[in-house]
Parts: structure tokens; sequence; C-alpha cells
């Protein structure tokens, strides 16, 4: 240790420290000595294999003389060194060995009297052997007993407890702890499934019936309405715990949960009263997310099937919604619909978001507004034809005013469309829940409905007036022969007017409110345009309006035409009698014209009424013509009425040629004139068919001369009615055998006595 | 008061009716028209169209004994016409021969085959058979139709058969069928009936209102065109006989005639009483069963009007293509106005 601590390791300290070791132990003796053996060199001093000769030899070559005597001298005062060494560890080795020899000898000596004591201490042992084993034989009896009776006293524990089982499942029933039933009945599950056939049939089967108590208790409590969601759950996994056929049960809890859905009947009529904060069906749809939150803590795989439902429930709702849309509902209430369904939709999306249920009702209620869309504008199309279908209708009284059912249509057309404008509105201004997303396709919608909707409406004008008279009135069941054909012409007017209605005033409305509010719907994409075009729909309206006007004057001109052809194919003109009075062809002439009237302006606005009086050349030439045509028939000359005819034509020549057909336009007097201008033309194309005797020819110059005066009254452009009076005139004069004109005199008395008459006719019934 | 109308007109002294095509007349175009006076002498004009084709002269005048409220020219002799006439109270029917007499113009007398009596009420018109030489004609008067077997070398017409119409409404017209020879169309008031010849019984029917004139389509078989006072044009087929295949509005006033054009097809002429003449573009297909598709896709609709013809001063009753020069027609109006227009600008455009 000494060594170790002598840091400076030089060769003194390391051949002492080898020496000792070697002392100690020969091996690591050995060792260092190869160790040593390794480094050796016959020049190496301390080396084992040290060659003196081979030493000194070396010395002798290397050195001179001066390092060989220096060498002496340090070798001489190593050996010294070293035998001061040496001597110092014999005399500590010394010391230590006499010690040692010391303590060899005490031992010696304490040694040689232990060997008594142990033979002793065997002796003793042996005898306490031997007690022990006694004890424990005379002990081994009552020991073995003693256990015996403690594993009967487990046993019979046990068998109590399943003996009491029963009695301790009906206490749990009673006090409803199904749990603690559940885990004392598994606990005694084994027993029961071992000894059940034996020894504890009566028990098994009494706990038997037990639990079927509570299984039947639990899945009553599973299946009660009134527990809450909770305890169903608990019940649940309870039946679980009992191996019962959960899937089964979850098959008809779902059956349940399926049939509650059935009764969460979205009830749109409810929904109307805003104020109330949980109607019915919310709380159920509450009772419904309790429902789908405790099953899927039940039944953890159930979601599917959770989802099936809540999308059903959905899209029930939005199905009852999209029925309720068809019936008449303002935006309001769809509003609220829509507010209620998306909050249920919200409800559920929280506990089921797997089921994707808000895009799953974006889609149903973008379907929902599209249908309330059309529904609106089905239904205001409705209601216009309602209106105006009113006219073919007769009540009591007569027929139904047609100013009333124009006003009606033109109110529905122009109020309705606006109002329904309105109600869109309201599903554009509403800023929250499923609207907001589907703002842009409601603009579509709108814009395609309203232009649809012109569309169908102006369908509808052409299919009111297309049918023909009698489909019309059968269809409807309505009157039947010359009512039903006023009742239709009446319609035919109301829509002529109404369609230009449309176009001037509706049309440019609608275009203001749908640019104002509904623009910015660009999912149908640029390229197509806008869905909504009032040009094209103006443009529709305006030609439908006039075929409707032509129509209207057509159907009133066929009916005077029936009149005049009646009039003038039934008798035989050649053989005709002397005039005796106006003919009352006249009265129903003027009768028509007179229906025509009301109708008229019930309908269509006043026009200025032109004053043909004044101007034209061609009333003073009609009326320059009269005199000369009368004074030249009066000569009842035939040789002269041989030049009548190139006299007409000349007159034709200074006259100005009068426009008979001019257009239509939407005045009462307008049409009037027309229909009289039509009605003449016609009377004169009849008259050209026959064959007059003087007679006849009589005749019909004093029933033109008694229309002369009234049909003034209602045209507006009488040098027309005048020149056309005289046409008929000319026609029948031309006609002919023998034209000779009644005296003035008696033209004027016949005239005065048919209007006495007719005043008097007139009289009698006011 | 010609204007700036291409017309070339032509005046008769009289107030006229009728005007008819010289089918058989193959190296001119030229007419025959009759005029309606009650009191004055009546007269047959022969009216050709100058070769140059700008000038109507006067290439025949005959005095006929009464007013003509219906003429037609023999299909398959130039010389051979028939007239309906009156005088003013009762109607008969004849077959007239032109004299030998070119060049003359002194009013010479027609020559009389024969007359077709037998007639009670107001006779109608006369229908020569539709093509080729035979000898079967029908009158027709108000409640009557007659099928006459003529012979004009001996001068003599008999009556084949008969039938009376049976309706409470009166016969305004007829026209026959010039693809099935045994079939012609009459009109009443309220419909257009169709009769078979040879049995002389009445086939189909068709409800119309107020016919005024038929003519049927010369080249599409089943086609025919009727005209009506108030509805004006319709375009019917017979196997469709429910509904009219096209519809047309006609005229202000009363649609009087209808004519097809005897070599384009779908060109059609009415006149009517507001003194126009209207000339129409119809796309009836190219098939006849393609018809239907063509009446269905309104979307590509066209005005069919695509001219009127309006320098009258008179109510036209008288209309007729020329079959030598089909895009020619001649109109006369009640004043006794012949006017032969050309449509050849507006066909071309085609």
């Amino acid at each position: 240790m000494m060594v170790a601590d002598e840091v400076p390791l030089d060769d003194k300290a390391k051949r002492m420290r080898d020496l000792l070791s070697s002392f100690y132990s020969p091996e690591s003796a050995m060792s260092t000595g190869t160790d040593s053996a390794k480094h050796a060199s016959p020049d190496d001093i301390n080396s084992n294999s040290f060659d003196p000769d081979h030493y000194m030899n070396l010395m002798v070559h290397k050195s001179n003389l001066e390092g060989l005597l220096q060498r002496h001298v340090e070798m001489a005062a190593e050996i010294k060194n070293l035998d001061t060494d040496l001597q110092m560890l014999v005399y500590e080795n010394y010391n230590k060995f006499i010690s040692a020899t010391d303590t060899i000898k005490r031992m010696k000596s304490n040694i040689s009297g232990m060997e008594t004591n142990m033979e002793q201490l065997l002796e003793k042992i042996m005898s306490v052997q031997s007690r022990s084993d006694s004890v424990n034989t005379s002990l081994f009896d009552k020991r073995e007993h003693i256990e015996k009776l403690h594993r009967t006293c487990n046993l019979l524990r046990k068998v109590q407890f399943i003996y009491d089982l029963p009695d301790r499942l009906n206490k749990c029933i009673k006090s409803e702890a199904y749990a603690d039933a559940v885990r004392f009945y598994t606990g005694a599950m084994p027993i029961l499934m071992a000894y059940g056939d034996s020894s504890f049939r009566d028990c098994k089967l009494a706990s038997e019936e037990a639990m079927a108590t509570i299984v039947k208790n639990l899945q009553g409590k599973l299946f009660s309405d009134s527990e809450s969601i909770q305890k169903r759950a608990e019940a649940a996994v309870l039946l679980k715990q009992l191996e019962y056929p959960v899937d089964n049960l979850k098959a008809k809890l779902l059956e349940k949960l399926d049939q509650s859905l059935k009764d969460i009947q979205l009830k749109p009529e409810e929904i109307k009263d805003v104020s109330v904060d949980l109607t019915p069906s919310e709380a159920s749809i509450n009772e419904f997310v309790e429902a789908v939150r405790a099953f899927r803590v039940i039944f953890p795989d159930s979601e599917e099937q959770l989802v099936t439902l809540a999308k059903d429930l959905v899209t029930k709702n939005f199905a009852i919604a999209e029925e309720y849309v068809q019936t008449r509902v303002c935006a309001a209430d769809l509003l609220g619909v829509l507010r209620v369904i998306w909050n249920d939709v919200l409800l559920l999306d929280e506990v089921l978001q797997e089921a994707a249920l808000s895009n799953h009702s974006l889609e149903a209620a973008k379907a929902v507004v599209m249908s309330y869309i059309k529904s609106a504008f089905s239904h205001l199309l409705q209601d216009i034809s309602d209106s105006l279908l009113k006219v073919l209708k007769k009540d009591g009284m007569g027929e139904y005013s047609l100013e009333v059912a124009l006003d009606a249509s033109t109110k529905a057309v122009l109020q309705g469309g606006m109002n329904i404008l309105q109600e869109f509105r309201k599903l554009l201004d509403h800023n929250s829940g499923i609207l907001v997303r589907l703002r842009e396709l409601t603009i579509d919608f709108v814009q395609e409905g309203i232009q649809d909707f012109f569309r169908q409406l102006e369908d509808h004008f052409l299919r009111f007036s297309g049918r023909n008279n009698s489909s019309a009135f059968k269809d409807h069941g309505l009157v039947e022969g010359a009512q039903g054909d006023k009742a239709f012409a009446g319609l035919v007017l109301v829509l002529a007017q109404l369609s230009a209605f449309i176009e001037q005033t509706v049309i440019p409305k609608i275009t203001e409110e749908i640019a104002t509010s509904f623009t910015g719907g660009s999912v149908r994409g640029y390229e197509y345009g806008p869905a909504f075009v009032p040009g094209e729909i103006c443009r529709k309206f305006r030609s439908a309006g006039e075929k409707f006007l032509h129509l209207y004057v057509n159907v009133r001109t066929q009916r005077i035409s029936f009149l005049l052809k009646k009039r003038f194919s039934t008798p035989n003109w050649v053989k005709h009698k002397e005039p005796r009075e106006v003919h009352m062809f006249v009265d129903l002439f003027l009768q028509e014209l007179e229906a025509i009237g009301t109708e008229v302006k019930q309908t269509l606005p006043q026009g200025k009424r032109k004053h043909r009086r004044t101007d034209s050349n061609g009333s003073t030439a009609s009326s320059r013509r009269n005199p000369l045509r009368e004074e030249k028939l009066n000569r009842s000359n035939t040789q002269k009425a041989r030049s009548q005819l190139l006299e007409t034509h000349l007159a034709k020549l200074f006259k100005q040629k009068v426009e008979i057909f001019t257009k239509v336009e939407y005045t009462q007097e307008s049409v009037v004139t027309t229909i009289v201008k039509l009605s003449l033309k016609s009377l004169q194309e009849f008259v050209r068919l026959q064959t007059f005797n003087r007679s006849g020819f009589q005749q019909v110059q004093l029933d033109i001369q008694f229309l002369r005066i009234p049909l003034r009254e209602i045209v507006e452009d009488e040098a027309a009615i005048d020149f056309l009076l005289d046409e008929v005139i000319v026609a029948t004069a031309e006609r002919c055998l023998d034209p000779i004109p009644l005296e003035p005199p008696i033209l004027d008395k016949l005239i005065q006595a048919k209007l006495a008459k007719s005043k008097e006719q007139n009289a009698i019934p006011s | 008061m010609q204007g700036a109308s291409s017309g070339i007109g032509y005046g008769l002294k009289y107030q006229a009716r009728c005007i008819s095509d010289v089918k058989a007349d193959t190296d001119h175009t030229t007419f025959l028209a009759g005029t309606l006076s009650l009191k004055e002498e009546n007269e047959v004009h022969l009216i050709r169209l100058s070769s140059s084709g700008t000038e109507l002269f006067c290439e025949g005048l005959f005095s006929h004994p009464n007013e003509i409220w219906d003429l037609v020219s023999c299909p398959f002799d130039q010389r051979i016409f028939s007239t309906v006439y009156s005088n003013g109270e009762t109607y008969g029917a004849a077959i007239w021969q032109i004299p030998e007499l070119y060049g003359e113009l002194n009013s010479p007398q027609l020559e009389k085959i024969t007359s077709l009596d037998g007639h009670a009420g107001k006779i109608k018109c006369i229908l020569w058979w539709p093509s080729g030489r035979h000898d079967k004609l029908i009158s027709i008067d108000e409640e009557n139709l007659y099928l006459w077997s003529l012979d004009a070398s001996k001068k003599t017409a008999q009556i084949q058969s008969q039938d009376s119409a049976g309706m409470p409404h009166k016969i305004s017209g007829g026209a026959w069928d010039p693809h099935d020879v045994n079939s012609v169309a009459a009109t009443f008031e309220s419909s257009l009936q169709l009769w078979d010849v040879r049995a002389m019984g009445k086939t189909i029917s068709i409800e119309c209102s107020h016919v005024r004139s038929v003519d049927y389509h010369p080249k599409r078989k089943h086609v025919l065109v009727t005209a009506e006072h108030e509805s004006g044009i319709h375009i019917w087929d017979l196997r469709k006989p429910k509904v009219p295949i096209q519809e047309l509005p006609g005229h202000t006033h009363w649609t009087w005639i209808v004519k097809c054009n005897p070599e384009y097809d779908g060109v059609i002429l009415s006149a009517g009483t507001d003194s126009t003449v209207n000339l129409w573009l119809v796309s009836l297909g190219n098939d006849d069963v393609s018809t239907e598709s063509q009446t269905e896709s309104p979307t590509h609709w066209v005005d069919p009007l695509i001219n009127t013809y309006s320098d009258y001063e008179d109510s036209i009753y008288g209309l007729t293509w020329s079959s030598r020069e089909p895009w020619i027609f001649a109109s006369l109006s009640y004043d006794g106005r012949v006017v032969v227009e050309s449509v050849k600008p507006f066909i071309s455009k085609k």
C-alpha cells in the first residue's frame, strides 16, 4: 500500500512492490515476471534475463571511460540503496510473522474445548425435536376437524346466500335496486350453473323467476317513456350484463325511437305562434336529442342507425314543409317552419356529427324554397284564373260584371305579383339559419319563377281564349248558348285589357322590384343571362293582348254576322212586300252593339273621340252624294240607273279612300267602331249576294237609314260609317231589279214611327 | 289608281265575281272572266297576257244572257267553259263553246252546248273532272249534287247520279279531289263534307264554320285548304279531320277564296272582302307524315304571310293561278277590275 502511495514510480519502488507481491502471491509475481519479461532484454538490469557480460560489453562499447565511471558510481549507489531497502523489508515482515505465529498458538488452545460443547448442544436439540413431534401428533386431529368445520362453514354461507338469493332478489326488486340484484345474481351464477340441476333446483328456479321479473322490469324500464334516459340507459347496461340479447333490445329500442319520431310530427300550423318558446314538437325534438345522446352511450355501435333515423326525421320534416308550402302560406310562416327545422337540425347535428345533417338539410331546404316559390306562383296563377273565370259564371242577377272581374284580375295580377315579391324578399332579408346560404339560389329561383309565371299566365290566357265556346262552357257547367257566348266574349275582352295592363304596368313594376331586390343570383352563370327577361314577357303580352282584342272583335262580329246572315238569306227578296216598318233585325243589331258597348265601357279606357264630323271630306262627299243619288234614283228611269254605277265610281274617285280596316286600339270607341265597320261590311257583302225587288231595296234603305243615327252616336269614325252605310245602299241598288227609293217623307214617317215605338217599349219596363 | 303596283290591270265593263284560268290553252296565258250585272247585257271576256308579260288584251268578248255567278274553263278544251247564271230570280247552269270568230270583237253569241237543267235551288258551282279529257261534270246547288255525263259532240248532258245534302245548312261551294277522282268536297255553313262520286254517298265530314272556299293541294294527297269567313284559312289533312294542321289568320274581313299554287308547294293565295290578296308560304313538311311534327314545333315560327296585294278598290271574289305560268295569278275585284300579278320575286326567295 505504501508503494501505491508513493506516487513517483521509480525503479526502486517498483522493484519493491514486485518483490512483495511475489512473496504474498506467487501467481501475481509470476505475472509480473512475465510482464517484465516482455520488456526483457539482456541489457535491462532489472529483468530476469539480464546478462551481465552482454551488458558489460554494451557499456564498454557504448560509453567512454568517463561515462563508465559515472555509471559505476551510479550503480554503486543504487546497490547500496537496494541493500537498505531489503533490510527494511525483512524487518517489517518479520514482525508480522511473529504476531501471526502468536495468533495461531492462541487459536490452537481455544478450539480444544469446543467439541464437548457442541455435543451437548446436539443432545438438547434432539430432545426438543422429539417433544415437538409429540405435541404435533396430539393436536393434529383437532386441527383437521377445525379446518373441516371452517370449510363447511364457508360452504354453508354460500349455500345460505344462494338460498337467500330469491328473497334477496325480491327485496331488490321491491327497492328497485336492480344493480345489486344483477350483481348478486351474476355472483351466484357459477354455482347455479354447476348445481342448478340437482341440489339447488328450487332455488335456481326461484331466483330465475325473480331474475325474469327483474329482466322484465328492466325491459319495462327501458321501454317506458316516463323513465329518464339515464335510467333507461342503466337498465340497458344491466340487461347487457345479464347477457340478455342486447341487439334485439337495441333493435326494439330503435324501433321505439323511430316510433316516437313518428309522433314528432312537425305541425306547421303550430309554428305560426312564434311567441311560444317551446312548441310540443320542439320538446319532443329535445327528447329525441337526449335519447340519441343516451343511445350513443348505451350502444356505441348504433350510430349508423341513428344517422338514418335523424336523416329520416329531417327528411320527413322537410317533406312536411314542402307539403305545407303547397298550401297558401306566407313567407313568415315558411320562415317559421324552416327556423324550427333548422334548429332541430342544429340540435341533431350536435349529437350526431356523422350525419352531416346540415348539408343534407341544405339540399332539402333548397327544394322547399323552390317548391314554395313555385307554389306561390301557381297560387297566384290560380287566383288570377279564378277571378277571370268569374266572368263566365252567372250569379243570380245576371252576368258577372266585367268591370268587377277586370278590377279583380288586375288587382290579382299587380297586387298578387307585388305581394309575392314582398314575401320572397322576406326570405332574402331573413339573415339567419339556412336561408342565408340559399340566398343566391333563391334569387335565381325567383327570377326563373317569375319568368315562368308570366309565360304560364300567357299560356293560360291563350287557353281560355282558345277554347271554343261550347267546350269551355261544358267544362265549367256554365251558362249555355247565347248567354255563354256573350260571357266568353266578355272574358276575351277582359283578357285583352288585362294583357295590356300587364304589359304596360305590371311588368315595369315587377322589373323594378326585381332590379332592387333580386339581383346577384349568379349560380346560373352569366352566359345564360338573368332568368327574368321583361322584354320577352312584354312582347308576349303585347301580342297576346292584340290577339285577344281581335278575337273579341271577331267573336262579336261573328254574332252580328250570324244575325245579318239570317236576316238576308232567309226571305225571298225578289218577292218582298212593301216596307211597313223598320225591320226588327235592326233592334237586334243595336242590342248587340249596346251589349258590346256595355262590355267595352266596363273594361277599356275611353279614347279621344275623333270628331270627324267637322273635318273630313269623306263626310262632305257622302252628304253631297246622298241627295245626288236620291235625286237620281227618284227619276225611276232604268236608263238612268245604268249610269249609276259609273257615277258611284266617279264619286269614289273624288272621295278620299276611306280606310275601313284600321288597327284596333285599346279604347272603347275603337273597338266598337271596328265591330260596327266589320258588321256593316258584312252587311254589304250579304246584300251583294241577293237580288232585290223594289220593295226589298226600299226595306233595306229604310233599315239602313234608321241605323244611321244610332250608329253615329257610338262610333268614333263617322265618316267611315257613313261611307259604309252608303255602300250598303249602293250595293242594294246594284242588286235591285228596280231600284226606286222611298220618298223621303215616307222614310221619315216610318222612322219616326219606329222611334216612337221603341220609346214606348223602353217606357214600359222602366 | 294603280300606284306602284306591279300588277297589270284590265277593266271589265260591269261588276264581276268570277275568273277562270284557261287550262287547256297551252300556248298562251289566258283567263276567262264573266260579269255580274242584273240589268245590263253581261259579257264573258277572254283575256290574254301578252307574250312579253306586260300587257293584258282582250282576245274575245262574248255576250252572255244572264249575270254570271260562276265560270269555269274546261280543262281539256280551251273553247269550252261552264257558267252558273241567274236572272235575278232563278238560276241556271250551262256549258258554252266559244265560236270560231277570233279577231272579231262584236260580242258574238256564244254557242250553248247544253244547259244543265234540273236544279231547283241556287246553283253554286260546276266542277269539271279534275284532269284530262273526261265527260264527267258535277254541279252543286244549295241542297244537291249532280253528276253529269257530257257529250259535247251530241250537245247533251245527262244526270248520272244525284245526292242531296240532307242538312239544315246549305252548300256554298265545292272542289274535286285531283288525287282521288272519286272524291268531291262540298262546303257547308258549318262543315266540310266529302262525297264519294261512285256511290254518291257522304264520307268524311270536317267541322268548321262558315266555309266559303275549298281547294285541294295539287301535289299532296289528303291535304286541302279551306277559307272561312271569320276565322281565316285552315289547312287540313283528311286523315286527321279533327283539327287543322295549320291555321292562317286570313283577312281583315271575310276570306272569300283560297287557291293553292299548282306548282310550288305551300304557296297559297287568298282573297277577301277587305280588298286585298294575300300570298302565303306555308311549310307543310317534307313528308306527309312529318306534318304533325311541323305544327308541333312552333319554335321556328315565321310569318307565313309573305305579301299583301292591296291595290284594289272593292272586294275580291275571283282569283286563279295560271297553270301555264304558275307564278302568275289573276284576281278580279267586284268593280270589274282584273289584275294579273307575278309572285316570282317572292317565290324565288325561298
